[in-house]
């Protein structure tokens, strides 16, 4: 065994990897807990394509990524291994994102609370950027919500950094409706502003509490975003017929955003605007956001510890867990029990309790 | 006119003669029930209260409240009442003399009634037309004495406006100040629209906070309703469980790691909100260790610079951000001390191979 492989069987006796909580397109999630201090983690399974030669590569820009980065409001990787032929990535455990918690009806969002929200999202994408990083796929989804509140950027697999003078980078990133227009109009030259454009859509969504420039295809997601926001003009945007996949849409009026978010105050729809600027190099950059009056005015951001949060981030893993009930251990069993819902405890305790009367139970 | 009767269009008989008819463009016919008269004294709330009795009676036609409950009297711009019926048979086809005072009125320039005394309505108009051309303030006089001159001349002339005294005077007094004063009492206009609208917002944003504060209240009851329930069913549960041990030692243990729970959670919810700080490191405490030229020798980013058909500036790429980040890059750090890490392990992790 060379050292490279005793290092990698270290590193992966540190982690215990527990039950699965979800499957991605190339990835298979794990909940697991750090064997010495038993704090929750994530493990992320990565599938390694069967007919490519080598690793995803999502998974290579994850890594990359992550490693660099270490923030409050960004995921941290807190481990890399491998275990035969897969790669592990070992993750923070976040519990729940944002999107379970704008659609989950029984919450009321105050505007204080959108506002903690925002801000922390902001200053998690601020350190991607300043880090020259863009992260290029964020949606409610991809913000994990941590158990004191604590918003994180996850999901690094479409990022990647800062473009060198002259070199093409893919148009085809961000989800569909939070893709901002330069993308659209097939764009590859572009920088963080498509950044700021997503967590504008996020914004929009948060307070509407459904998708904001929701388009079916490409071509309607334009349609739907110049619906909403009137139809750039030359001065507006200079240039942008000149983008390569450039067709005109046809004309619509500008409408004001009061229209849609009556609630709203001035600063909101101030700070919004700008984040939903057509030219991306006058939309506002993260580090302005975050200096942007909206933040300042009151009500003052909530306390993390005081956002709604969503209730059905526990029932949620049940269901996953009668998946692989044929790997059972006796220390997955206690931990079944304990996660399962009340009825099927107390059955079980009953019949465990007439077993080993004597004996102390092991974990109560 | 002329040329909708050679268009063919039927213009009817009775249509007010294009004289004081807003719509000019379609004929109308203002019938006594649709005709909306606009003016009255608003209360607080926004409403106009009519006045009316059951003594009410037309001057003109002399028909009473008694024989006609839709009796409805409304006041000229002369102050005198007359009722509907009347209104409609004197103006509709065009300006006539008031029956009373013979004074040339206009069909629209009625309104309700809102006092008994017509004298109140007349003062109220008369103020209100006042207050609009004379709104000076303290602040655009040199010393109170002057200021209060100036009150009392404004009340002079509005004395004499309700009194009718020297008519003809008093709107020449009038129409001089207004000359003499027009760009400050704009300015004063615009200062109080304003301060309304300002006021407004505050009372908006009152309102709204309200609403949130009540919002939060019924969702704090609503968690602590749910928290005494799970409460209950887990000490019936834990007897379930335990039916051998002591019941009352159970329950009041549970009882007890329930309040617990609630101190705590009462303790996160006293955490107060912080007003927003925009960073939460100090990464821009510091000094850039640079400064970035306008200009760099970069024949690799040339292809931007000359970028024509601005296919890459229409995406928001900037080549100054990339000469930003290499800089930035080659200096960053320059003046920090590596971290003391122990042997084996870098500070991030990382084996390093040799040492293993």
């Amino acid at each position: 065994m060379d050292a490279v492989e005793k290092a990698n069987t270290e590193r992966q006796k540190r982690w215990v990897k527990d039950q699965k909580i979800g499957e991605g397109t190339y990835a298979v999630v794990y909940r697991g807990r750090e064997a010495s201090t038993n704090r929750k983690v994530a493990i992320k399974k990565i599938k390694v394509g069967q007919f490519k030669d080598g690793l995803d590569m999502s998974a290579i820009r994850e890594v990359k990524y992550l490693r660099e980065l270490k923030h409050q409001n960004v995921i941290e990787l807190l481990d890399v291994f491998s275990s035969k032929t897969k790669l592990n990535l070992v993750l923070e455990f976040l519990d729940s994102d944002l999107e379970m918690i704008i659609k989950d009806r029984t919450l009321v969002f105050l505007p204080a609370d959108i506002k903690s929200w925002m801000a922390m999202t902001f200053r998690g994408l601020e350190f991607c950027h300043r880090n020259w990083i863009l992260h290029r796929d964020l949606k409610p989804n991809n913000l994990l919500i941590a158990s004191d509140g604590q918003l994180k950027i996850a999901d690094f697999g479409l990022a990647r950094d800062f473009a060198d003078p002259g070199y093409k980078m893919t148009c085809q990133v961000i989800t569909r409706w939070y893709r901002p227009p330069e993308l659209l109009f097939g764009s590859r030259y572009y920088s963080t502003a498509v950044d700021v454009w997503s967590v504008g859509c996020i914004f929009a969504e948060l307070m509407l509490r459904t998708p904001y420039l929701a388009g079916e295809s490409d071509m309607d997601q334009l349609k739907t975003i110049f619906r909403a926001l009137g139809t750039p003009t030359e001065q507006d945007w200079p240039g942008h017929t000149k983008l390569p996949d450039y067709v005109p849409i046809g004309q619509f009026p500008k409408t004001p955003l009061r229209d849609l978010f009556t609630a709203a105050s001035a600063d909101t729809l101030n700070l919004l605007s700008q984040c939903l600027v057509y030219e991306p190099r006058k939309r506002i950059t993260a580090k302005d956001a975050l200096n942007h009056a909206y933040f300042f005015a009151l009500p003052y951001p909530s306390h993390p510890s005081k956002l709604p949060k969503c209730a059905a981030q526990l029932s949620a893993a049940l269901p996953l867990e009668e998946l692989d009930g044929n790997t059972l251990s006796s220390k997955t069993n206690r931990l079944k029990r304990k996660l399962s819902s009340p009825e099927d405890a107390k059955t079980r305790s009953a019949v465990a309790r007439r077993l080993d009367f004597t004996k102390p139970t092991p974990g109560s | 006119m002329a040329s909708r009767w050679l268009q063919g269009k039927t213009v009817r008989k009775n249509t007010p003669a294009g004289s004081h008819s807003r719509s000019s463009s379609t004929p109308q016919v203002h019938s006594t029930s649709s005709t909306i008269f606009g003016g009255g004294v608003k209360d607080p709330s926004g409403r106009i209260t009519e006045y009316s009795s059951d003594d009410d009676q037309c001057p003109v036609c002399k028909s009473d409240k008694y024989l006609e409950k839709k009796l409805r009297l409304l006041v000229s711009s002369c102050y005198h009442k007359m009722c509907e019926s009347c209104i409609d048979r004197l103006f509709t086809l065009g300006p006539a003399p008031c029956p009373i005072c013979n004074k040339v009125l206009r069909k629209l320039a009625f309104t309700p009634q809102t006092f008994e005394d017509l004298g109140v309505e007349k003062e109220i108009a008369i103020r209100r037309r006042i207050a609009k051309e004379f709104n000076k303030r303290l602040e655009d006089f040199s010393s109170l004495r002057e200021f209060n001159d100036y009150l009392e001349d404004v009340e002079d002339i509005t004395f004499n406006l309700i009194n009718d005294v020297d008519p003809v005077g008093t709107e020449a007094r009038i129409a001089a100040y207004r000359e003499a004063n027009a760009a400050l009492t704009l300015l004063n206009t615009q200062r109080e629209e304003a301060y309304i609208l300002s006021l407004r917002q505050a009372e908006e944003l009152e309102r709204k906070e309200k609403e949130a504060r009540a919002e939060e209240l019924r969702r704090e009851e609503e968690e602590e309703r749910q928290e005494k329930e799970s409460g209950k069913r887990e000490i019936i549960e834990r007897l379930e469980r335990a039916d051998g041990a002591d019941a009352a030692k159970v329950v009041r243990r549970t009882q007890r790691e329930r309040a617990e729970r609630e101190a705590s959670r009462k303790a996160t919810a006293a955490t107060k909100d912080t007003p927003h700080i925009p960073f939460q490191d100090d990464y821009y405490a510091y000094d850039d260790m640079f400064v970035l030229k306008h200009v760099y020798v970069d024949p690799s980013s040339e292809a931007v610079r000359k970028d024509r058909e601005g296919i890459m500036r229409a995406g928001g790429y900037r080549v100054e951000e990339a000469w930003e980040r290499a800089v930035r890059s080659a200096v960053a750090g320059l003046n920090l001390w590596p971290l003391d890490s122990s042997p084996g392990v870098d500070a991030g992790g990382d084996v390093i191979m040799s040492a293993a």
